[in-house]
């Protein structure tokens, strides 16, 4: 094999060993004041892996997506992004706060979805997903309108494209924003709770934007009530509780054999409700 | 005698129209100052570090608790002690200036507090630096709340600059005082002074109500 090429497939091994764990927590500890809310979690996400992380209400399942993502600084333990810690840097054996720049880099593989969506609403819906191409990957307004709708059109709202949030229906909102955040061209997106706050006529079509994006090879982490969602496309279902993981698995073992007491409980109120 | 003598009042316009000039140089130069030392204000108020909020908050309450006479009579008469020898109407500026600010400070910070912190959050999430936020998020959608208030804070401003008279600053009102001291009249000066700043701040609301549409609009 010619040098080069052999350089090269070693250096695709390395690539693909370290894109094979794109999120990876350990020992993750995260107080408020004297509640210890998340108690030593510990997560793999891989490349193309969707992961859906279930549990009550109150069990960490939204501050854990908000420590991976940083909007949460964590007490103890390490979120890493493609191998690049998130929110510390490590010196002989010390860690200290990371700059925002270092924070914003290992970030920028990281796009978040909002229960809230989050738009800016005195931006139209191109505006909101070429914002952050224009002001952070510095692309012409051209370039960025033209990257704008092609993922507009991925979300199905190309048409909406001049629309303002306040004239956009919550579903449209939250495509808008997971169009937004695939701008960016993430390696991984987050998910939190993204239709809780959606009229159940509009869930559908958030749902078939991420199924989508999953078929497309995209690595989530999603944090949902969508048990359904979870049990067709999710690869890993997560169930949290007080803190902690009680319950790993496939999704379709996990719902049908539960082993903890905890899960059992959890998933026959949520059949009884689903009735 | 009755009646309001225009003859006095066509006699001493020249005096008045260049202690409207003054007036006017000095409150637009000191609505500048307050304008950027509030907006700087208010984004230390809401900075990390604890010091630098309590120095802000400090500075702000300190502004708001003192007479604006007393604040023009330290600069003015107190600054030679401290080696800061400036004439009146610098003066004027300065303290009206960093006076205002502390009330445009308070103004503004209700402003940044008025967008969820949800649209911060999803702004660092695609990478926009903290500046970029303020410039591109935040203020943008702060405007349609902050021009009422400001414009009300502008119009404080203008008036309370008739306090400059008192050290010696030739505006409007200083220069009214002059006319009635050299006429003995009280009516005409003080009707005429009162007609100007009225149509001085008519013309700032009207402006105010004008720049409100436009960023409603907007």
């Amino acid at each position: 094999m010619p040098e080069d090429t052999l350089a090269r497939s070693v250096g695709d091994q390395d690539t693909a060993q370290a894109s094979a764990r794109v999120i990876e927590v350990r020992g993750l500890v995260k107080r408020f004041g004297d509640v210890e809310v998340l108690r030593g979690i510990d997560l793999d996400v891989r490349a193309s892996e969707v992961v859906c992380i279930i549990g009550p209400s109150g069990s960490g399942k939204s501050t854990l997506l908000r420590c991976i993502a940083f909007l949460e600084v964590y007490d103890q333990g390490d979120v890493r992004i493609e191998g690049r810690l998130l929110g510390y840097r490590e010196r002989d054996g010390r860690r200290s706060l990371a700059s925002e720049r270092e924070i914003d880099e290992v970030r920028s593989s990281l796009g978040m979805v909002f229960q809230h969506f989050n738009l800016w609403p005195h931006m139209t819906a191109l505006g909101n997903v070429t914002e952050a191409l224009r002001m952070v990957k510095r692309m012409s307004r051209r370039d960025a309108e033209e990257s704008g709708l092609d993922v507009l059109r991925r979300v199905g709202l190309e048409a909406h494209a001049g629309h303002y949030p306040e004239q956009l229906s919550g579903g449209q909102k939250q495509r808008v924003a997971i169009a937004r955040a695939l701008a960016m061209r993430p390696r991984v997106m987050l998910f939190d709770e993204p239709t809780s706050a959606l009229d159940p006529e509009l869930v559908g079509e958030v749902l078939a934007v991420m199924r989508q994006l999953a078929t497309e090879g995209m690595t989530m982490l999603i944090v949902s009530h969508e048990m359904g969602f979870a049990a067709h496309v999710a690869s890993t279902a997560m169930f949290m509780d007080d803190g902690r993981f009680v319950e790993q698995g496939p999704p379709a073992q996990l719902f049908a054999a539960p082993q903890s007491e905890r899960l059992r409980a959890f998933l026959n109120t949520w059949r009884e409700r689903s009735i | 005698m009755t009646g309001i003598d225009t003859d006095m009042i066509a006699r001493y316009g020249p005096l008045l129209l260049a202690g409207l000039v003054i007036t006017l140089r000095v409150c637009a130069l000191a609505s500048v100052i307050a304008l950027l030392v509030g907006l700087a204000l208010a984004l230390l108020l809401r900075a990390g570090l604890m010091v630098v909020r309590a120095a802000a908050r400090a500075y702000v309450e300190v502004m708001r608790g003192t007479p604006i006479l007393v604040i023009l009579f330290l600069l003015y008469y107190g600054g030679p002690s401290f080696g800061l020898v400036l004439d009146a109407e610098p003066v004027g500026i300065l303290g009206l200036g960093f006076y205002g600010a502390g009330y445009f400070a308070e103004i503004f910070r209700a402003g940044f507090e008025s967008i969820p912190k949800g649209q911060i959050e999803a702004a660092r999430m695609v990478g926009l630096s903290r500046r970029q936020i303020v410039y591109r998020i935040q203020i943008p959608q702060m405007l349609g709340l902050i021009v009422p208030p400001s414009v009300n804070q502008i119009i404080i401003l203008v008036k309370e600059s008739a306090v400059l008279s008192i050290i010696t600053v030739a505006e409007l009102t200083k220069n009214a005082t002059q006319m009635a001291n050299e006429t003995f009249a009280v009516v005409e000066p003080y009707l005429a002074v009162a007609l100007l700043y009225w149509v001085l701040i008519e013309a700032i609301a009207r402006s105010g109500r004008w720049i409100e549409r436009r960023v409603r609009h907007a």
